[in-house]
């Protein structure tokens, strides 16, 4: 009997051994970070949705393989003098998958959609900047209420409540996409499974097999036929797990590996390593109503112990890019404001430098009455994660140096965000990914924010500039009151900067076309193999 | 034997009840909601969403609603896979669960009873020292730290195998060993003191004295007595199998409902937590059955009250 189990083993590896892929060389094996909740454009919530829904839809703009605007279903656009309409001109001969036309009435039908109480989209506030959005998503105003209209087939109007010279921006998300009517029409929520599926991107969705893998086939319709014609995203949410099937060759690509190995990835796949900046803040927050975190004194203290550079480049060694400023370095045409002590010191060296800001922190904090005999004592929350404890471990060490005694607590994603949005908390880590522009950053610190104004942070000096800067339609004012702004808010520290995220990609040299941006986004009908 | 039968299957059905309340109640209990994502949600917003999924119901109706739901067969919507309700999650990933659970069953017992005799024919030998201590060892090392090494092993370094995930039989290799192991070595012990025992019997000894041959005492006058401590331990076996199959499947990236499961409880996706419960309390509740009435069939001293 054993050895004729022995016998069933050897035939069982053997069989593995024929089967073990390497991938075909025709189609694309993509790791994504997790498996996607929804593929309906208006439902979606996660950029790892986002990632697929880039090669399903195309919206009135779109990103290049660079991860700029460009034009996408809409060729060209134009807006009036004061800011409030948009018109935009659709490419000539645009076609849903199946064929049949789309017309600027699939786009007004679809906006409605997300906008419609019903479709319960949580995102749906992302075209807020539409008239009458807010009232038709709150169910105060009926849908042809809204302020987008169609004007012949290929021309499409949207008017605006203010001025808002990101619209560009903010068309490119999935919320922006069109839907196929004729399909929701006759399927019903049904129109998102394979055998229904209609869209206007460079591919379809040709098959889904939750948590195993989604399979898009190139659309016959889209108007550039892309190179590779078949693409799978495969959930690879454990980091080690992506790693390993990258090096077995069954992905081409994927979009993390684990941050201990990016030593031994420089060593032996220099050629696969793909790092950049993502468009991101990791900062700390501190609960502004309650004592002793009211006093901008102690805000200042805390965040002059706390070296950035130091925790990025000794402690996470990840690739992660320390943060002078709130509002990400990397967005466009937009100066950050460093927080004040990075601009006035930077004379001394880096020893003297933080000798002398310990110093600061320790009047500043006996000042607000703290001492040896009387330390401040505060909590700093965090998600949980061995990577994180280290991070935040390296930040009590910090606060040690100034006499300042931190308990860590942990917890997992929904409950921290949960307690941080009920205001459960002295100081804590958060984190704020996405858009190329500064009122996305400077927006949370704004008194009527909400909830995820998680300090619930209030200056009414601050508000006013935020208020004055988004009645201005052209960029260039409005970044320079958005500018004052920063300025203004950072001098009293509601928040410490810490980082933008950095991307570790692993990306097979076979594939041409890649880019790395800060968007972080690689649409498959740019890539080919070499 | 149709009494024994009735009151089985109410104490099943009792049993099932407990568990579906409880954890319907402990996930609501959980800090957090399903919609507490880290992007901003405005009051209308949150509002939809919670009457689209019925949570702007009192607790108990929604308790009440769910339990019609379920007696109709219907899972009901997944919070958070949106486009799939969850009987599709569940066909979906039920087959890959219990291909894993079932070939890791298969070789635990198969391996496991083999070894198992081997060792208890001879104790004291060299082979039942060899088996015994390998047994252990399978015993001491948990599925958590044996499937990564498996796969570095097999999967990275040398190459065999794939490294994870489905789609050939190929993937389906050593998730199954690394969940079988733990159970070979503890059919393997108890096979073998088992075999040791009844091979003392005095019907074991006239068997011998008859001098027939040692396939034929094996087979027929030790096994099926020898074999009743294992029955026992299939039941809650089973239950470990499915249960651990939840650490393989995140290990070997398998889209099994014990995957789901994790993903779904960090996610507070109620209805998908409460199907897979649901799937694992019945599988587990019915193997259980299973087995308590096959003691008769292998014993007929038994008898079912």
């Amino acid at each position: 009997m054993p050895v004729r189990f022995k016998c069933w083993f050897v035939c069982l590896v053997c069989l593995g051994a024929g089967n073990a892929g390497i991938a075909s060389a025709q189609a694309l094996h993509l790791g994504n970070t997790g498996e996607p909740q929804t593929l309906d454009p208006h439902r979606y919530n996660l950029r790892l949705e986002e990632t697929i829904l880039t090669d399903l839809f195309l919206g009135l703009t779109t990103f290049n393989a660079r991860g700029e605007i460009v034009p996408g279903a809409a060729l060209s656009w134009s807006t009036s003098e004061d800011g409030l309409l948009w018109t935009f001109k659709l490419r000539q001969g645009l076609k849903w998958s199946d064929g049949k036309p789309l017309t600027a009435d699939d786009f007004v039908y679809s906006f409605r959609r997300l906008l419609d109480p019903a479709t319960a989209a949580s995102l749906a506030y992302f075209l807020y900047p539409i008239r009458n959005a807010e009232a038709v998503n709150a169910g105060r105003l009926p849908l042809d209420q809204l302020g987008v209209k169609a004007q012949g087939l290929a021309t499409l109007l949207l008017e605006l409540e203010a001025p808002y010279p990101h619209l560009a921006e903010r068309l490119l998300y999935p919320t922006g996409y069109p839907v196929p009517r004729h399909v929701i029409a006759a399927v019903g929520d049904d129109w998102v499974k394979p055998e229904h599926w209609v869209s206007n991107g460079a591919y379809v969705l040709a098959d889904w097999r939750p948590q195993a893998q989604v399979e898009l086939v190139a659309n016959p319709h889209f108007f550039t036929a892309p190179l590779i014609k078949q693409v799978f995203y495969h959930p690879l949410a454990n980091e080690q797990n992506a790693y390993n099937r990258y090096r077995t060759g069954e992905m081409h690509a994927i979009s993390t590996f684990p941050a201990g190995e990016l030593e031994s990835v420089r060593d032996h796949l220099a050629a696969h390593l793909r790092l950049s900046p993502l468009l991101s803040i990791v900062y700390l927050v501190f609960n502004t109503t309650q004592p002793p975190f009211d006093d901008a004194r102690t805000r200042k203290a805390l965040a002059l112990a706390v070296d950035a550079e130091v925790l990025t480049d000794k402690v996470q060694r990840a690739g992660n890019y320390a943060s002078k400023s709130f509002v990400p370095a990397l967005v466009a045409n937009y100066d950050s404001a460093p927080l004040q002590h990075y601009v006035v010191e930077n004379k001394l060296n880096k020893v003297a430098l933080t000798q002398e800001r310990q110093q600061q922190a320790r009047a500043l904090l006996a000042a607000a009455g703290y001492d040896a005999g009387n330390p401040l004592r505060l909590t700093l929350r965090y998600v949980s994660g061995a990577d994180a404890k280290r991070s935040n471990l390296a930040i009590a060490a910090f606060w040690k140096r100034i006499g300042v005694e931190t308990q860590l607590h942990h917890s997992e994603l929904k409950v921290h965000f949960s307690d941080l949005r009920q205001g459960d908390f002295q100081v804590a880590q958060a984190g704020w990914f996405g858009e190329n522009n500064a009122e996305h950053y400077l927006g949370l610190l704004v008194s009527d924010t909400g909830d995820v104004n998680y300090g619930r942070y209030r200056n009414d000096e601050f508000d006013e500039l935020m208020a004055h800067a988004r009645t201005h339609g052209d960029v260039t004012q409005r970044n320079h009151v958005l500018r004052q702004a920063e300025e203004l808010v950072m001098a009293t520290y509601p928040v410490v900067p810490l980082y933008s995220v950095g991307i570790r990609r692993l990306v097979s040299p076979a594939i041409s076309g890649w880019h790395e941006n800060a968007r972080d986004i690689h649409p498959a009908r740019f890539l080919s193999w070499q | 034997m149709a009494r024994y039968l009735t009151t089985r299957i109410f104490f099943t059905l009792f049993t099932f009840w407990v568990i579906v309340t409880l954890v319907f109640f402990l996930m609501r209990l959980a800090p957090g909601g399903p919609f507490d994502g880290d992007r901003r949600l405005p009051p209308d917003v949150e509002a939809n969403l919670l009457a689209a999924y019925n949570l702007d119901k009192p607790i108990v109706e929604q308790y009440v609603d769910y339990l019609v739901m379920i007696s109709h067969g219907d899972l009901g919507p997944s919070f958070k896979q949106k486009d799939f309700s969850v009987n599709e999650l569940v066909r979906a990933g039920l087959p890959v669960s219990l291909t894993v659970g079932g070939l890791a069953l298969i070789i635990a017992l198969s391996s496991g009873i083999a070894l198992g005799v081997r060792a208890g024919l001879d104790t004291g030998s060299r082979i039942d020292t060899v088996v015994m201590g390998s047994a252990n060892l399978g015993l001491a090392v948990p599925s958590i730290v044996l499937a990564p090494v498996l796969l570095l092993l097999f999967g990275v370094w040398l190459g065999w195998l794939p490294a994870g995930g489905v789609g050939s039989p190929a993937h389906y290799v050593l998730p199954s060993i690394a969940l079988a192991l733990p159970f070979t070595a503890a059919i393997a012990r108890l096979t073998r003191g088992s075999v040791a025992e009844t091979r003392l019997e005095p019907h074991v000894m006239t068997a011998i004295a008859k001098g027939l041959p040692r396939s034929r005492i094996v087979l027929r006058h030790i096994l099926p007595i020898a074999l009743l401590p294992v029955l026992t331990y299939l039941g809650p076996a089973a239950a470990a199998l499915l249960t651990g199959s939840v650490v393989i499947e995140q290990v070997f990236d398998l889209p099994g409902i014990g995957r789901y499961f994790v993903q779904a409880a960090l996610n507070r996706d109620y209805t998908l937590v409460m199907g897979v419960v649901v799937v694992y309390a019945a599988f587990i509740l019915l193997f259980n059955l299973f087995v308590d009435l096959s003691y008769k069939r292998l014993d007929p001293r038994i008898e079912l009250r």
